[in-house]
């Protein structure tokens, strides 16, 4: 815990107190915006790649203007959308990948993200542990996460700034012929849509966790009698 | 901007803000309190300043509001960048937020100064 006030964090709060105090907006309507912005899911990201998969016509719009294809998934970069950096919504590439190109994105700077589609960024995307080595060794770190692409496989690191955001679209896989939107878009997690994990059919980010029963098992002898009356 | 060169002298007119210095944001402006330099001392790894999400809300609320409209808001960051080069963010986001506030007359330089004041008081009273 940082047990030290700073004068930005004097500035924020008397900005915001300012602002208030003006009828600029209320109280209520800054609670309701924070509680919003730390909902944010990558689900909107989800409906982009599904639709794409499902809808040729659209997918040519997702790489002619991403941010018209994003308005079609709910999403309007101007407004609002919780952005970090100055200028999020003005360049936004989507990156499809092909069973012999693959794509991974990273902010090497700092922690650049398509947040109005994917939510907020994992904590390990911040980390420097990601950043400075995804741009190194790609197939090594990719494989820290459980992701082995074959050698033949092209590997492809794209580097996000303050101008630039980037999504990948994953090839759609195999075993998902006749499925809906909807159903599509389950499988399409926030990993797979940066790039770190593949689509399969049945893995979707609400699955069962793989835990494992432990091969040798402490036993406890049970709850006291006491606590359990 | 008119896109003409302006030679040495600094620029001050932007199309969307005025991009002359505050006295008020230069005396705040110090690197040593980003949050950069301030998590690692208290050995803290988080990378983003609890405050943060508080400046995200306020830039909503301001845009949906009326007050200032977030792609207006953006278009007057990137004039400011100049400004704030040196300081990253979020600090140069709430810098450019208030510089723009100020510049706009939505707040005055001197109720934002009294302002500061009073919230130091509150937050440092023991």
């Amino acid at each position: 815990m940082v047990d030290e006030i700073s004068d930005f964090e004097i500035l924020e709060l008397a900005v915001r107190e300012l602002a208030i105090e003006k009828g600029l907006f209320t109280a209520e309507d800054h609670r309701v915006f924070s509680e919003w912005n730390d909902a944010r899911s990558p689900a909107a990201g989800s409906r982009m790649v599904a639709k794409a998969w499902t809808d040729p016509a659209y997918k040519s719009r997702v790489f002619a203007d991403p941010l018209a294809a994003s308005k079609e998934v709910g999403v309007d970069w101007a407004e609002p959308t919780g952005f970090g950096t100055t200028s999020d919504y003005m360049h936004l590439t989507v990156l499809e990948d092909t069973p012999t190109v693959h794509h991974v994105i990273v902010c090497t700077l700092c922690s650049c993200y398509p947040r109005p589609l994917l939510g907020h960024s994992p904590y390990w995307y911040r980390a420097p542990n990601y950043r400075r080595r995804i741009v190194r060794w790609p197939r090594q770190v990719l494989a820290e996460f459980g992701l082995i692409l074959p050698p033949e496989v092209e590997l492809r690191v794209e580097d996000s700034n303050a101008k630039s955001r980037f999504m990948v679209l994953p090839v759609r896989p195999a075993g998902t012929e006749g499925w809906t939107e909807e159903q599509l878009a389950e499988i399409v997690t926030r990993d797979c849509m940066i790039g770190i994990a593949l689509p399969r059919p049945g893995r979707t980010s609400d699955g069962p966790r793989p835990i494992h029963k432990a091969s040798r098992p402490v036993h406890s002898g049970g709850r006291p009698k006491e606590a359990a009356q | 901007m008119n896109g003409e060169s302006v030679g040495i002298h600094e620029q001050t007119e932007g199309q969307y803000v005025d991009l002359r210095r505050v006295a008020l944001l230069e005396s705040i402006r110090s690197e040593e309190q980003t949050w950069d330099k301030l998590a690692p001392r208290w050995c803290v790894a988080e990378p983003a300043p609890p405050w943060k999400v508080c400046l995200d809300a306020t830039c909503d609320c301001l845009s949906a509001g009326g007050a200032l409209d977030n792609l207006e808001r953006r278009h007057a960051e990137d004039e400011l960048e100049a400004v704030y080069s040196a300081i990253p963010n979020p600090e140069r986001q709430l810098l450019t937020l208030a510089h723009i506030m100020l510049s706009r007359g939505l707040v005055t330089e001197e109720e934002l100064a009294r302002r500061i004041s009073a919230v130091r008081t509150r937050l440092e009273a023991v």
